[in-house]
């Protein structure tokens, strides 16, 4: 069995150059782990990376803690979560600090206010990606109206939104 | 006490984040801004922006916001609490794959929750629009980083590093 410090290190590596979207992270996966180390095959890669799209959470995160335990079981799972996760965190807690610190500086509150646009912007940008791929038929336009005016107009807990759809999803769903 | 509560609401939320890294933004908005105030409407926004530039999904802007509730600790269980769910349900269904594929209740409900996540995020983006685009600079701001998302292949961090520049030089 692979040690655990070097899944960590190679998630740390992987985690840390996640730019670019899922993608060209599934091209760097692949090329770190199943062509230059050949830790796992290509089979055992895409088992991994449709485990990382039908969970809940981070659909990348999910891929490499699938990969993780199938390399050195939870413990393989958990080196596998702190490498991917650590830099950004770093990063995070670093520009946390900093925002905190700065929050009342003129130069800083004219660069978030054009941030806070832009983060409109992808935010829009990927609702648009998500619509035109989930929202295809009249059973899920239904639940993204009702949900939209469940949260917009009634103010209901998005919680307990999602729970109902979960539960509509059975009844609407079940002969798929 | 706080920090438990907090820790709560990470793990509810990422257990819940189905369609993408963004399902979560409601759940939090909500809990956060709307119910504890912990976090102002701008912080929270701030906050996506950080978790944008960072490398990673999503989920690191978790760190932001335990920072802000609990300082280092707070980041710390923030993290924790986030990736919990993520590592306990990912290693069972690993572990029991070929039984986890043929569960039909578990692809009806996500076909249900995926669709309502996206009606979610477009109540979530109108009340963030309304805090954040006041004027026809932001506005114009918006429709660019729309349009270079999503008809380029320009990475989204440049695109938030790009605006705070202009930020900078415009106001």
């Amino acid at each position: 069995m692979l040690t655990l410090k070097k899944i960590f290190l190679v998630f740390l590596k992987i985690g840390t150059f996640s730019f670019g979207g899922v993608y060209s992270m599934v091209a760097f996966f692949e090329r770190e782990l199943v062509y230059k180390r050949k830790w796992i095959t290509r089979d055992e890669f895409l088992e991994s990376f449709a485990i990382g799209q039908m969970t809940p959470g981070p659909p990348i995160i999910n891929t490499g803690i699938s990969i993780g335990y199938k390399l050195h079981k939870l413990w393989g799972a958990l080196a596998a979560t702190v490498g991917q996760a650590f830099t950004g965190t770093v990063l995070a807690i670093l520009l946390a600090a900093f925002y905190l610190h700065m929050k009342d500086n003129p130069l800083l509150q004219s660069v978030m206010k054009a941030v806070a646009a832009a983060v409109v912007g992808l935010l829009a940008s990927f609702i648009y990606k998500m619509l035109i791929t989930l929202v295809t038929d009249y059973r899920s336009a239904t639940l993204a109206v009702a949900a939209f005016l469940a949260l917009a107009i009634f103010k209901l807990n998005p919680i307990g939104i999602l729970l109902a759809a979960g539960a509509l999803g059975l009844v609407l769903y079940r002969r798929d | 006490m706080d920090l438990l509560k907090m820790a709560g609401i990470f793990f509810i939320a990422n257990a819940l984040t189905i369609g993408g890294g963004y399902a979560m933004v409601p759940i939090l908005q909500q809990e956060f801004v709307n119910h504890y105030h912990w976090l102002s409407n701008k912080e929270f926004i701030d906050a996506i922006a950080i978790g944008q530039v960072t490398p990673g999904p999503l989920t690191v802007m978790n760190a932001f916001i335990g920072f802000k509730v609990g300082g280092l600790t707070g980041a710390l269980v923030a993290m924790v609490a986030s990736y919990l769910p993520c590592v306990i349900i990912v290693t069972l269904v690993t572990k029991y794959y070929l039984r986890y594929k043929e569960i039909w209740a578990v692809r009806a409900s996500f076909a249900g929750i995926k669709p309502a996540v996206v009606g979610l995020l477009i109540a979530v983006l109108i009340f963030l629009g309304q805090g954040s685009l006041t004027n026809l600079t932001t506005i114009g701001i918006a429709v660019i980083s729309f349009a270079l998302l999503t008809f380029t292949k320009i990475d989204p961090s440049l695109i938030i590093i790009g605006s705070g520049i202009l930020g900078a030089l415009l106001f």
